[in-house]
């Protein structure tokens, strides 16, 4: 199992390090005078993070749904909240894990690359923001999988909104370059504040305010457990 | 107190009335059988008791607790053995009925599990995935992994579809002795009607939603049956009895409402009793019981 939740996530991010990284990296000079390699890692690691919290309840939940065992929670006494912080503990555990392995291997990159590592610049922040990041795509999860009703359902959330947020919220590039109505947009998307927050805590320097980031981080949490227990409360138990 | 309590219990899907104002009551300690029909409600009624669908009207209590979506309390009480059988994907016997326990707050259940596991027949089977013990072995787990927590009431949804005679036994030898021992109370649907004979105190007969008859095994059967009386005679008798059925070569067969004697019978027949080879008298089962109420035949006689 631990192949397909970890190294599987790894090889991802090696493929991104390598192709925008390495070899595309060199020709992108990026304006506040660090590679584009240093830029990419805190994304990548907060991309990681992200996926892989979401994947971790999602598929948690649809699996039980699969096999027919996810109407045993509605028989034992848990409560909702029981049942959506254990899913996102899971979630988060799973997101941390593939976050870090990835930090650790964007300085690998970086170590070949400059013969140098990335310092992180505000230890405490690049950590709140990962945490925060995965506790709330960990209760994206859990709703989604509780409220869909069939495998289509849970992928079309999956690919039409989140791997779309995800890829324009900003992990491999700057919307300091972006004309003035996109980076309007750019700023709807909350996802643009949990990856800005950790390249904050990452580089000490980011597209947006940090604690405004990490404001909206946390009420996007708050609001994503209330509709995580809302989901969870009304949602379908039957088998897929 | 009462096991469980059901009381003027609904459920309405669209147009079709599956569960139409039952209610019933199970003591401490009873075993009692619901039978009825498939799609009579026997399940949306055990779905309902415990906690699975909501009910449209009534209550039901588990040991004095409501059952709803907020008593958490109420479901500590019971375990219940679904009618389908569950696959669970990635798991070993041992690790579910851990994460089981663990539902339940029970964070040390090493002793319960083995007793189950043991009496279950499933110590050797402990390491293996579900997708590959056999239909019965994985019958016998959702039995294991209903009784983890110790509950006081057990719910079996025709718990022995696809378990073989000798399974089948040994199943219900193990609920027995914990019938005595834990003073557990049972609720059972089935379609093994003798076994609900064997098992079951009392019986509720439900069709269509609507329970039609509850009452003590024993009595319900008398109620309901019919006794059977052969008898072989010497010679051939011209015999005029309301009761007589049917007439194969010398054999004579009636049938009796339980409370008549064999004796009211002899008398009513007004012949030479010296002609009398033999007399075969079978009791009625449960299962004719069954068959008379649910075709709506003898009914409130």
């Amino acid at each position: 199992m631990i192949r397909q939740t970890v190294l599987t996530p790894l090889v991802n991010s090696a493929l991104y390090l390598m192709i925008f990284g390495i070899s595309l990296g060199e020709k992108i000079s990026m304006a506040e005078g660090f590679s584009y390699l240093a830029f990419l890692i805190p994304g990548l690691v907060m991309m990681g993070s992200l996926n892989n919290a979401y994947q971790n309840t999602s598929s948690s939940v649809t699996n039980s749904k699969f096999h027919g065992e996810l109407q045993d929670l509605k028989v034992v006494p848990l409560s909702h909240a029981s049942i959506v912080w254990a899913l996102t503990l899971g979630g988060l555990t799973r997101g941390a894990i593939v976050g870090l392995m990835n930090l650790i291997m964007g300085e690998v990159f970086h170590y070949y690359k400059f013969g140098s590592l990335i310092s992180i610049e505000h230890p405490i922040l690049f950590l709140v923001f990962l945490i925060v990041g995965s506790l709330c795509f960990a209760n994206i999860g859990i709703a989604v999988a509780f409220w869909a009703k069939t495998f289509e359902q849970l992928s079309a959330i999956g690919n039409f909104i989140l791997v779309p947020l995800m890829y324009l919220g900003g992990v491999f590039y700057s919307i300091e370059g972006l004309s003035s109505i996109w980076k309007m947009v750019s700023k709807l998307n909350p996802l643009f504040y949990l990856i800005n927050g950790v390249r904050f805590g990452m580089l000490g320097k980011s597209d947006v305010e940090v604690y405004f980031a990490l404001g909206v981080s946390v009420v996007s949490l708050f609001l994503l457990v209330r509709l995580s227990i809302y989901c969870v409360k009304n949602g379908e138990y039957g088998r897929f | 107190m009462e096991a469980l309590e059901v009381k003027n219990v609904s459920k309405t899907y669209g147009d079709n009335k599956a569960v139409d104002d039952v209610s019933f009551s199970i003591r401490e300690g009873e075993m009692f059988s619901l039978l009825g029909p498939n799609g009579s409600g026997k399940t949306t009624l055990i779905s309902m008791i415990t906690n699975l669908i909501p009910m449209d009207a009534g209550e039901i209590k588990v040991f004095g607790e409501t059952v709803d979506e907020k008593n958490l309390e109420a479901r500590r009480n019971f375990g219940l053995v679904p009618q389908e059988i569950i696959n669970h994907g990635f798991f070993t016997v041992n690790e579910i009925l851990g994460f089981v326990s663990g539902y339940y707050g029970l964070y040390d259940n090493r002793e319960r599990i083995d007793f189950l596991l043991e009496n279950l027949g499933l110590t050797e089977h402990r390491h293996k995935l579900v997708s590959q013990l056999s239909g019965g072995m994985k019958r016998r787990l959702l039995i294991a992994k209903a009784l983890v927590h110790r509950p006081k009431l057990i719910l079996l949804d025709e718990p022995t579809a696809g378990v073989d005679i000798e399974l089948r036994n040994s199943m219900w030898e193990f609920i027995r002795r914990l019938n005595k021992e834990e003073k557990l109370a049972v609720l059972l649907t089935t379609h093994y009607l003798e076994e609900a004979e064997e098992l079951c105190d009392r019986v509720a007969i439900i069709r269509k939603g609507k329970l039609l008859k509850t009452g003590a095994t024993k009595e319900l059967v008398s109620e309901l049956t019919l006794k059977q009386v052969i008898l072989k005679l010497c010679k051939e008798v011209d015999l005029k009895s309301d009761f007589l059925t049917a007439k194969k070569d010398l054999e004579y067969t009636f049938q009796l409402p339980n409370h008549m004697h064999v004796g009211e019978l002899l008398n009513s027949l007004q012949m030479d009793n010296s002609c009398i080879e033999d007399i075969i008298i079978r009791e009625g089962k449960l299962e004719d019981a069954f068959l008379n109420v649910v075709s709506g035949e003898n009914y409130g006689s």
